[in-house]
């Protein structure tokens, strides 16, 4: 009886020992870390429905099957996102379970323009970027220009009389519009709009000259030939719309637009930033995720970790040159 | 060939699954729209997401019918508690809250309803045959001509005061005034911000409404004598309007319902201007003006039947163009190219078949409105039985609640309490509380036009003059403010004059 009990103890010892080893050898092959074990927020500085929230819903589906665990999206939506940064930046665990959707240029606009704004992308660790929705010159069906030639000379002839839209103060359009003004010399009547929409409405109705705004906002108007697209501010032409040439075929090198994706609050630890950054590179191999995200216009740029806070880094740079040198018509 | 899609939207509409839909949304609608605070947009938004892995056509339709659900819901907090369950039924409190004050709740609920389906149902047949026409409509609203519309909003601010015009005026200037808080739409400039960044976009109007109407309400329901409130807390009367009063509100319901159209197709305004259109309009028409205000069924069912028929307006570029008619079709749209499907003209077209079955859905749901606003009104009415020892801390609670739930900010509850107050003092000097609301929705519209206008017109204020659509609003406006005047009845009185002594 005694005996067969120190049999079973023995054994018990053994399964609980071969147990523990096996642990520790899962354990090594996943760097020490167990992420994620509960699920994850995302600080949203925008509106359910809107174009952050978009993002989420895109990327959540494919990011959950990879990781997972669930996504729980928290909308603080107020001061064109910097109330969400703010607390991403100033207040946030950087344990990787609180990450951020974060917009360019409002991202790095938002502090370079008011001082009352005091997050800065140093106090966060960019995950990875998503979408870059690259901007593009159009104007309405009836409008009077053909090229973007016709446009520029237009404006030649006629300086501070065209009236150009963009989506607000501060957004993509903004500082595109500043630095095609500063590479041509030539001057604009600049007129903001609340938003892309807007904007492109004030172009098809012909309230206003010209629009810059971007490719996946208005590509279905264009399809529908409500508007007509001048130019694209990207690198190469675009499949979308093959036969619009790049500004920088022009000779004016403007590269552009409005690009969406995730952050952290600095200093979350080096693993789990790893699986993170592997999960959007698994993404964005995913076909399914590809075409989810074609469907809704959204052109994919997944840049992940240090190239993710390089591209920022040198956005920063360039905005803050920009805005130096026109803020003093635009503050008082 | 739009009759075929017309009918082959009918028979997706019919089928089970689709009818579920539209019960369910309606009846979420109906929930989240009574809740002060939840409003439609932010309930389609967060539903969005769960009709992903539906079929497009019965996903969309219960998005739709949601919202047609949430613009009556929002009349059934605005009569019973005084507070707008929405801001599309800031106007239904003018009249709707006196007539349950009087004892007659069940009256208020049967005209609101029989308003808003007459409403539902003319904008989803003018959605379903004259949307191409009215599409292009939407294009021609620039900010020359929003900058009319919002000139023309603010002579409500007029007809809205009662007692002391001058406190009325007084009230609406305020809202105006607070309008221009938060950053400077056109050069980015902070104004009025205080270094916070909670006021960066403005005070929430919704926030102020809230903090306005309700906690005013719920400090007047402690205040006031139990025993008063129970003499009038008997409701007798028929939900259903007679044959008298349809006469009296037919033809109002109607041209309300045009108004709600038309606001519903401009972009940028939506359920909260079309309700102050439409109320204003049904007092200028009317042969009862002094009853407004006191429990008139005509200014409750033009408030009503305007803002559901800015749902079948909203709808209408959105689904011909891809302009978003009202911030709740914006996200509508969202869930539209989460399908695959890109709003624009190829809507009517190559998807015509999910496209007919929307607009079946939300005239369905107008209906499903109906039917279900009677049974949960019925039991709604229940809330003029508790005691206002209760009642009151709970309309506080939902106060709470409301304005927390629309930026998820804590600072939203303390600018609530802060309007609360500041409601409660404007009621002891008589001071109208609407005007102000009524200011801070237009204010910003004005705002931004009028300093957009200046850019497009070189500076020049001709601008306003040289657009045809501007200067026709600018007129009515004018007019508007002239009727108010000595001016005007002194030519009134001449003509009749006149024609007297034709006659003699």
């Amino acid at each position: 009886m005694f005996k067969r009990n120190r049999f079973f103890v023995l054994l018990s010892v053994i399964m609980i020992l071969s147990v523990l080893l096996a642990g520790c050898g899962s354990k090594e092959t996943a760097k020490e870390v167990k992420y994620p074990e509960k699920p994850i927020n995302v600080l949203q500085g925008f509106k359910p429905g809107g174009g952050s929230d978009t993002l989420a819903q895109l990327t959540q589906p494919y990011l959950e099957k990879i990781l997972g665990q669930t996504f729980v999206n928290q909308y603080m939506p107020g001061a064109t996102g910097a109330i969400a940064w703010t607390e991403l930046c100033k207040k946030s665990k950087n344990d990787g379970y609180t990450l951020s959707i974060t917009n360019t240029p409002m991202l790095m606009t938002n502090y370079i323009m008011n001082d009352e704004i005091t997050y800065s992308i140093d106090e966060l660790d960019p995950i990875a970027n998503v979408v870059t929705d690259p901007g593009v010159i159009v104007v309405g069906k009836d409008s009077k220009y053909e090229t973007v030639q016709d446009f520029l000379d237009d404006v030649k002839a006629n300086p501070g009389q065209i009236t150009v839209g963009n989506s607000g103060v501060g957004g993509d359009d903004f500082f595109t519009t500043l630095m095609v003004e500063r590479e041509t010399g030539l001057k604009f009547k600049m007129v903001p709009f609340d938003g892309d929409g807007p904007s492109w409405q004030a172009a098809a109705g012909n309230k206003i000259d010209v629009s810059f705004n971007n490719l996946g906002i208005t590509y279905p108007q264009i399809e529908a030939g409500n508007l007509r697209i001048l130019a694209i501010f990207s690198e190469e032409r675009n499949d979308m719309v093959p036969d619009t040439p790049t500004f920088k075929e022009l000779g004016y090198n403007v590269v552009a637009g409005s690009s969406r994706g995730y952050s952290a609050p600095k200093g979350i630890p080096d693993e789990i930033k790893e699986i993170l950054c592997q999960a959007f590179e698994e993404m964005a191999e995913n076909p399914d995720f590809v075409k989810a995200a074609n469907d809704r216009a959204l052109p994919v740029d997944i840049k992940v970790g240090d190239e993710y806070a390089k591209y920022l880094k040198e956005q920063e740079e360039a905005f803050t040159e920009i805005w130096n040198e026109v803020k003093d018509q635009y503050k008082n | 060939m739009i009759l075929e899609n017309i009918l082959i939207g009918l028979n997706n509409a019919v089928s089970l699954a689709s009818l579920i839909a539209i019960v369910i949304g309606t009846s979420l609608g109906l929930f989240v729209g009574a809740m002060p605070g939840l409003s439609a947009t932010m309930a389609i938004a967060l539903l969005l997401p769960i009709t992903f892995g539906m079929d497009p056509a019965t996903g969309i339709s219960m998005l739709a019918s949601l919202y047609m659900g949430a613009m009556y819901g929002g009349s059934i907090a605005a009569i019973l508690i005084k507070t707008p369950g929405t801001p599309a039924a800031a106007a239904t409190v003018m009249d709707g809250y006196p007539l349950n004050e009087q004892g007659k709740a069940g009256k208020a609920f049967g005209i609101s309803l029989f308003a808003s389906l007459i409403g539902g149902v003319l904008s989803s047949i003018a959605l379903m045959t004259i949307a191409p026409l009215l599409g292009n409509l939407a294009l021609q609203f620039g900010p020359v001509e929003l900058f009319a519309v919002a000139v023309l909003g603010i002579t409500i601010i007029g007809s809205l005061s009662q007692g002391s015009t001058l406190l009325g005026l007084l009230s609406g200037a305020i809202g105006l005034l607070l309008a221009l808080v938060g950053m400077d739409p056109i050069t980015g400039t902070p104004r009025f911000t205080f270094g916070s960044i909670y006021l960066f976009s403005g005070i929430p109007y919704t926030v102020a409404l809230i903090g306005l109407f309700s906690i005013p309400q719920a400090i007047r329901l402690i205040e006031r004598d139990e025993k008063v409130k129970k003499a009038i807390n008997s409701f007798t009367d028929k939900m259903l309007p007679t044959l008298d009063e349809l006469k009296l509100i037919i033809p109002n319901t109607i041209r309300s319902s045009i108004i709600g159209i038309v606001t519903g197709i401009i972009p940028g305004t939506g359920g909260d201007t079309a309700c102050w259109f439409a109320y204003n309009e049904a007092k200028r028409f009317s042969k009862n003006k002094d009853k407004f205000g006191k429990g008139s069924i005509e200014g409750l069912s033009a408030a009503e039947s305007a803002n559901n028929a800015v749902v079948g307006g909203a709808l209408i570029p959105t689904l011909t163009l891809g302009i978003p008619g009202s911030s709740a079709t914006a996200i509508i749209m969202g869930g539209l190219m989460v399908h695959g499907i890109m709003p624009g003209p190829t809507l009517m077209t190559e998807h015509a078949g999910i496209t007919y079955t929307l607009i079946w859905a939300l005239l369905f749901s107008s209906i499903a409105m109906f039917g279900l606003g009677l049974i949960f009104t019925r039991l709604a009415i229940n809330v003029t039985k508790i005691s206002n020892k209760i009642l009151a801390p709970v309309i506080i609670i939902l106060c709470v609640i409301g304005s927390f739930a629309i930026n998820n900010s804590i600072f939203d509850v303390y600018l609530m309490f802060a309007f609360g107050i500041l409601g409660y003092f404007m009621n002891k000097i008589n001071m109208p509380t609407a005007p102000m609301v009524v200011g801070m929705i237009l204010g910003q519209m004005l705002d931004t036009s009028l300093h957009q206008s200046l850019l497009i017109g070189q500076g020049s204020w001709m601008v306003f003059i040289k657009n045809p659509i501007s200067a026709v609003l600018l007129a009515i406006a004018l007019i508007s403010v002239l009727q108010s005047t000595p001016l005007f009845s002194f030519i009134k009185k001449k003509i009749k004059s006149n024609k007297k002594e034709a006659v003699n």
